[in-house]
Formats: structure tokens, sequence, C-alpha cells
């Protein structure tokens, strides 16, 4: 079963073929920064100007590097949200007449519940587990029962942990995406010589960035002097205390023995050993994708798919992108 | 007019004064420096739309949220784009008379905002302590 998985929900335009929701074949993902460095950020229009420029490119070239045509592919993937519009619009315009022209199934994919898939990629890990999907624009929990059963536990109320990285390069001067500059930077710095609060709210599991963001807004004001190395690594382990203490702690809780990360943010190093020193400390198994597919692929898109195809979920023609697209039920 | 809000919670309240006072067609700019509380405002008056203010987060990201209610609410936020490019975002097609818009980092599409808008100013004071300044529309 080869599905064909397409992503244009944010700054990358990308497209993978992928056998049974597991294997691999080709996997390709168009690099925007060079964009995003001019213009420090994501420009929904540029951006999906840029994914018309590219869809026809990337998806030939994940067919080419799978060895196969279009005439062999059994389904069709794409994700309708969330993101933005003008973006998703692309993908799923071009999705939709593919499918049209080759008479293949399309299916609609929402775009966290492709970062929950991206580990299946490699290792699927037994229900229910604790699935957390910290990047750019999310910092979600769930709980997860089964392919497509989605409990939401808490989720950021204001800034994504992927964007307090962006904010704080931003405001040490470096430039985007600033996840892997901070994560470089606080390899060097003391972690322990400035302390950044940690927000643990006391009335849920939700989460909160931006007390932290300010905080060192505050602290950068203040003392010019300091070096950037100690302000990025205080500032990176506020966030991972948070990230990694929570989740074990609503594991713990909940009686759940296996704690699942993804989203670009998984892709920091500092993030990746802390959680798995804790959870091994705490007797739980940890999941984490490949850096390459922490951040926006299409592979993973194709691999949530290929679950929602076996359930014989596609969708019609008439499938609109959803910005604003949330996943699973609450408080479950 | 201007005030002093001690912590987040009363800029909130703020926001829900300020929302309750809105009419279809309104568009509010907030300006302020990362974490003055311009999100935190906007979690206000989005509430005073029936939004709930855990579903109002950053919007920096996405640069443009928005809320399908009986007023359609967009929560759009700038950070991201330099001065100038705003051009290129359409903003013009979310500044219709049945909307209302709240915008942060207003300051870098002035050019493109119609020329009545309700401003909000915001400062950090210490602390969580925030002044607010209110322009073009009486609490």
């Amino acid at each position: 079963m080869l599905i064909l998985g397409i992503d244009t929900s944010c700054d990358d335009t990308a497209a993978a073929v992928v056998e049974d929701g597991k294997k691999i074949v080709s996997n390709i993902v168009s690099n925007q920064n060079e964009i995003h460095n001019k213009y420090g950020g994501i420009v929904p229009e540029l951006a999906s100007r840029r994914h018309i420029e590219m869809i026809t490119p990337v998806v030939h070239e994940a067919l080419v590097n799978a060895k196969t045509g279009i005439e062999d592919i059994d389904a069709i993937a794409v994700t309708y949200g969330p993101g933005l519009i003008g973006s998703l619009l692309v993908g799923v315009c071009y999705a939709k007449s593919l499918s049209y022209v080759h008479h293949i199934p399309i299916i609609a994919v929402n775009h966290l519940e492709g970062h929950i898939c991206s580990y299946y990629l490699e290792s699927i890990p037994e229900v229910p587990y604790l699935a957390l999907v910290v990047s750019g624009g999310h910092t979600s929990m769930y709980r997860v029962t089964g392919t497509g059963n989605y409990f939401e536990i808490g989720r950021t109320r204001d800034d994504a942990a992927g964007e307090a990285f962006d904010k704080v390069a931003k405001l040490l001067g470096f430039g985007y995406p600033g996840g892997p500059i901070i994560d470089q930077l606080a390899s060097k710095g003391d972690p322990q010589s400035i302390h950044f609060p940690r927000s643990f709210l006391k009335d849920s599991y939700d989460f909160s960035f931006s007390g932290v963001k300010t905080a060192v807004f505050n602290y950068v004001r203040k003392n010019l002097q300091t070096s950037k190395e100690d302000i990025a690594a205080g500032f990176q382990a506020a966030v991972i205390d948070v990230l990694v203490g929570r989740s074990i702690e609503v594991a713990k809780q909940l009686g759940i023995r296996r704690i699942a990360l993804s989203g670009g943010v998984s892709a920091n190093k500092g993030l990746r050993d802390a959680i798995k020193e804790k959870t091994s400390d705490e007797g739980l198994q940890v999941f984490l994708p490949s850096v390459d597919l922490c951040t926006d692929n299409a592979a993973m898109i194709a691999s949530a798919g290929y679950y929602r195809f076996m359930k014989g979920e596609t969708a019609a023609f008439d499938l609109n992108p959803k910005a604003y697209l949330p996943i699973g039920s609450a408080n479950g | 007019m201007r005030l002093q809000s001690k912590n987040e919670s009363e800029t909130i309240q703020f926001g829900q004064r300020l929302g309750k006072k809105l009419k279809p067609g309104d568009i509010v700019c907030l300006y302020g420096e990362l974490g003055a509380g311009k999100t935190t405002v906007t979690k206000g008056i989005a509430s005073a739309f029936g939004i709930k203010e855990r579903d109002i987060t950053s919007a920096s990201f996405t640069i443009i949220a928005e809320y399908d209610n009986d007023i359609p609410f967009y929560h759009i936020d700038l950070y991201r784009i330099l001065n100038g490019e705003t051009r290129e975002l359409g903003l013009h097609e979310y500044f219709r008379p049945d909307c209302v818009s709240v915008i942060e980092w207003a300051e870098k599409a002035d050019n493109e905002i119609p020329d009545t808008p309700i401003k909000v100013r915001l400062k950090h004071a210490g602390d969580d302590m925030r002044e607010i300044e209110l322009e073009g529309l009486e609490l």
C-alpha cells in the first residue's frame, strides 16, 4: 500500500511516499529558510506563493526518489489544517487535482495527528500513551488510546514553546528559526547561572510560556553584558523543566507508562537528553522521532493517512482547508 | 484615557471592558514590547465576543487567527512581519464592516489600517504592572 503524503501547512512544501504507514520510500522537504532569514519569519502570502512554485517539483521529486509513478499510488494524504489558510490551500487543491485526474482516493489529515504519527515510522508505542506535540505553533498534550483516538489533556494558553525559542533568539540578536540556535548556545552556557521562572499552572495541565519569554526580555534589558550562552542555557532549562516535568507528572497521575514526543522542538538536543534521562529514572518508556522527522514533513502525513485509509476514511472533493482544527476530545 | 494594571487578570478585565464597547467594523490596534500584555488584552476583548480566554493564544506563528462567530473575530499578530511588508498580507480583506479585528504589533501596518482605529498602548511598569493608554474610545 503506497501513500503519497503532501503537507503545505506552514513554511515548507513537503511530499513523501510511504509504504504501509511505516516504510519511508521517499521524503522531500523544500527548505524555505533562505526566505525566512530575509523576512525574520513566515510571511503567509510569500509562503503560499512559494508553495505554488514548489509543489509540482517537490511532488515530482518524491515520486522519482520512490522510483514510482503516480499510477502506483494507492491514496493521497494531504494536510487540511491547522495552519496558514493560503498555504494549506495550495496542498489541498493540488491533492484534489491529482485525485481527480488520476482517480486516486484522497485522505484529509490533521497536521497535529501527523506529528503524533511521526514516530510510527520507526516504532509504534503501545497504547495508552501520552503524546506531547511541541512546535512553533503548538504545545499540546494528549492521552492516546488508539490510532485516531486522542484526548486533550492540556495545551498552551499563550505562546507555543517553539515560538518562545524563536522570540528569545531574536531578542538575543539571532535569526530564524531560533530553536537550533538556542540549543547550540545553551550547550555552551551554564543552565544554573540565571534562574528563569517555570510556569506550572495550578488549576490545569495547560502550559504557559509567555511568562518565561517576558522574564528573558526583562533580564536582557537590565543585564546587557551577560553572556548569551548563559541566557540561552537558563531559558532552555526553564522550558525543558516544564515540558519534561509536566509530562512525567501527568503520565504518573494517569498511570501511563509511555511518553512520546514530537514536533519541531523535539529535535532540541537538550530536551531529548533531559526526557530520556528523567523517564529512565522513573521507569517510563520514551519515544522520540529521529531528528529529521521532528520538523514538518510529509512522511508523517502519509503515515497518519494510511491509518485513516485503513478505516475507510476518504475525503470528497468538497474538502476545504481549516486554519483552526483541534484534534481529539477535551479532558479525556 | 490612561490606567494602570496591577497584574494579568486586571489586564484581561481591561480587555473585557473594551470588548463590550466594540461594534462590528471596529479595529483595535495594540502596541507594546514583547511581554507587554497584547495577547492578554486580546483574551479580554475576545471574551466579550463569546470566545474563551483559553482559545486565544499567541498568533505570532500563524499571523492571522480567525474565529467564526456571529461577529467574525480576527486576531492578527504582525510580530514576524517587517515594516512595509504588510501589503503582501491582504489585511484590507479582514477590515470589513461586519467583523472585529484586533492587531498586535499594529505599528508595522500603519499604512494599511483605516484611519479611525482604536489604539491601546501597553508598557512594562515593573514586575506584573503595566501602563495602559487607550485612544479612540471612552470606557
